[in-house]
C-alpha cells in the first residue's frame, strides 16, 4: 500500500472528478434528474431491505455503457440475509 | 478501398486538429495513402497546423458546387509522400453544406486513398453531423477532465445512434505527474467511465506549441513523447499490434517513492 494515500485519498481531486462524472453521466444518459435517481435508489432499497440488511448510504447506482446500449449497475452491499439471523 | 474516420470530441480545444494532422502525417510516413479533410467550415485550421495554408486554392465547397474537380482541390503535403489536404471554405457557414454532400466527397476519396481522416468541428450541431456523415469509423479525442469527458460521452451516444460501430478513444494531454499526485483523472478511470476501446494515450507535450507555430506536425520531431505516441497510434490504425505503454512519471521524487512502495 502506498503510504501517501493514507493522508491524501479523501481529498484527491481526481477521485472527486471521477465520482462527479459518474453521477453527471448517469443523469445525462438516463435523462432523469438527480431527485428521480435518488427516488429510484430509495425504492429499490426498500424492496431489497425486506430480504437483506443495508446501510443505506453504501448503495451505489450508475449507468454503464455496454456496446450500443446501457446497463444499470447497482451495488447493494449487504451484511447478511435476514432469514439467516 | 480505404476507410473514412471522423476525428471528433464534442468539446473544443482538446486536440482534434492536432491529432488529425499528426495521425495523417504518421500514416503517410508508414506508407499509407492519406487525405485529411477539414470539416470546420468557416473556422478552418487544419491547413495552418500542417503548414499548407499558402497552397490552398480550392476547398470542399468548390468541389460540392462543382467549381473544380476533387483531385484538383487536394493540396499535396510538402514533406511526406501520399498525404493530401482537402481544406474547408473559410467564407461559408457550416449549414451551407448538407450531410449527403459531405458523404459523397468522402465516398469518392476512399476509393483512392487508404485513409480519409475528417477533422470535425466542436459541437453537436450541423458541422459535426456533416463531418460524421460519411464516416465508417470514429476516433474520439478527450482530455482527462470533467468537461471533455462529459462531452465525449454525449458524442459517443450520437455516433452510436448514427450506426457507427467502431468508435475508439484517444486520451490526449495526459500528465503522468498530475495523475500520480491525484490531480488528474487517470487513463483507467477515463476508460471505466466511457467504456469504449482505447486507441492510445498522448502525453502532455509542450513541443506541440512550437510545432503549431512552425506549421510542422509533431511527428516530424523524432523522439518527442507526443510524436512517439502518435506514431504508435497510427501503427495500431493499420492493424499492427503495438502495446500501449504505461506512462512514466518524469518526477524524480515520485519515482523514488514508487520504487519504495514497489519493494515493500
Amino acid at each position: 500500500m502506498d503510504f501517501r494515500s493514507l493522508f491524501t485519498r479523501k481529498s484527491k481531486s481526481s477521485n472527486i472528478a471521477t465520482q462527479r462524472l459518474q453521477l453527471i453521466l448517469t443523469q445525462d444518459r438516463f435523462e432523469v434528474s438527480e431527485d428521480s435517481m435518488k427516488k429510484l435508489q430509495f425504492e429499490l432499497t426498500e424492496v431489497l431491505a425486506k430480504y437483506f440488511e443495508f446501510t443505506m448510504n453504501s448503495v451505489k447506482m450508475s449507468l454503464k455503457r455496454e456496446g450500443n446500449s446501457y446497463v444499470l449497475m447497482a451495488d447493494f452491499p449487504f451484511n447478511q440475509s435476514k432469514k439467516n439471523r | 478501398m480505404g476507410k473514412v474516420i471522423v476525428i471528433t470530441s464534442g468539446k473544443g480545444g482538446v486536440g482534434k486538429t492536432t491529432s488529425t494532422a499528426n495521425l495523417g502525417t504518421a500514416l503517410a510516413m508508414i506508407g499509407k495513402t492519406v487525405v485529411v479533410v477539414d470539416a470546420d467550415v468557416g473556422l478552418r485550421n487544419l491547413d495552418v497546423v500542417m503548414g499548407l495554408e499558402s497552397r490552398v486554392v480550392y476547398t470542399s465547397m468548390d468541389v460540392i458546387e462543382k467549381r473544380c474537380d476533387l483531385d484538383k482541390a487536394l493540396v499535396k503535403d510538402r514533406r511526406v509522400e501520399d498525404l493530401m489536404l482537402l481544406a474547408a471554405s473559410q467564407r461559408n457557414r457550416k449549414d451551407d453544406i448538407k450531410p449527403e454532400q459531405m458523404q459523397e466527397v468522402c465516398e469518392k476519396l476512399k476509393e483512392e486513398y487508404d485513409f480519409v481522416l475528417v477533422d470535425s468541428p466542436a459541437g453537436i450541431e450541423q458541422g459535426f453531423r456533416n463531418a460524421a456523415a460519411g464516416a465508417d469509423e470514429a476516433i474520439i479525442i478527450t482530455t482527462p477532465d470533467v468537461s471533455a469527458i462529459r462531452d465525449a460521452d454525449r458524442i459517443i451516444g450520437l455516433l452510436q445512434h448514427q450506426g457507427i460501430d467502431s468508435i475508439n478513444l484517444i486520451i490526449n494531454r495526459l500528465s503522468p505527474t498530475l495523475v500520480k499526485k491525484g490531480n488528474m483523472i487517470s487513463k483507467n478511470d477515463v476508460l471505466d467511465i466511457l467504456n469504449i476501446d482505447l486507441l492510445g494515450v498522448v502525453p502532455e507535450d509542450t513541443g506541440v506549441i512550437a510545432s503549431t507555430n512552425r506549421g510542422v506536425p509533431l511527428v516530424h520531431n523524432d523522439g518527442s513523447p507526443g510524436a512517439e505516441a502518435y506514431i504508435r497510434i497510427a501503427r495500431r490504425m493499420t492493424g499492427q499490434r503495438v502495446p500501449i505503454p504505461e506512462m512514466r512519471d518524469d518526477n524524480f521524487f515520485s519515482n523514488i517513492l514508487n520504487w519504495f512502495s514497489r519493494n515493500k
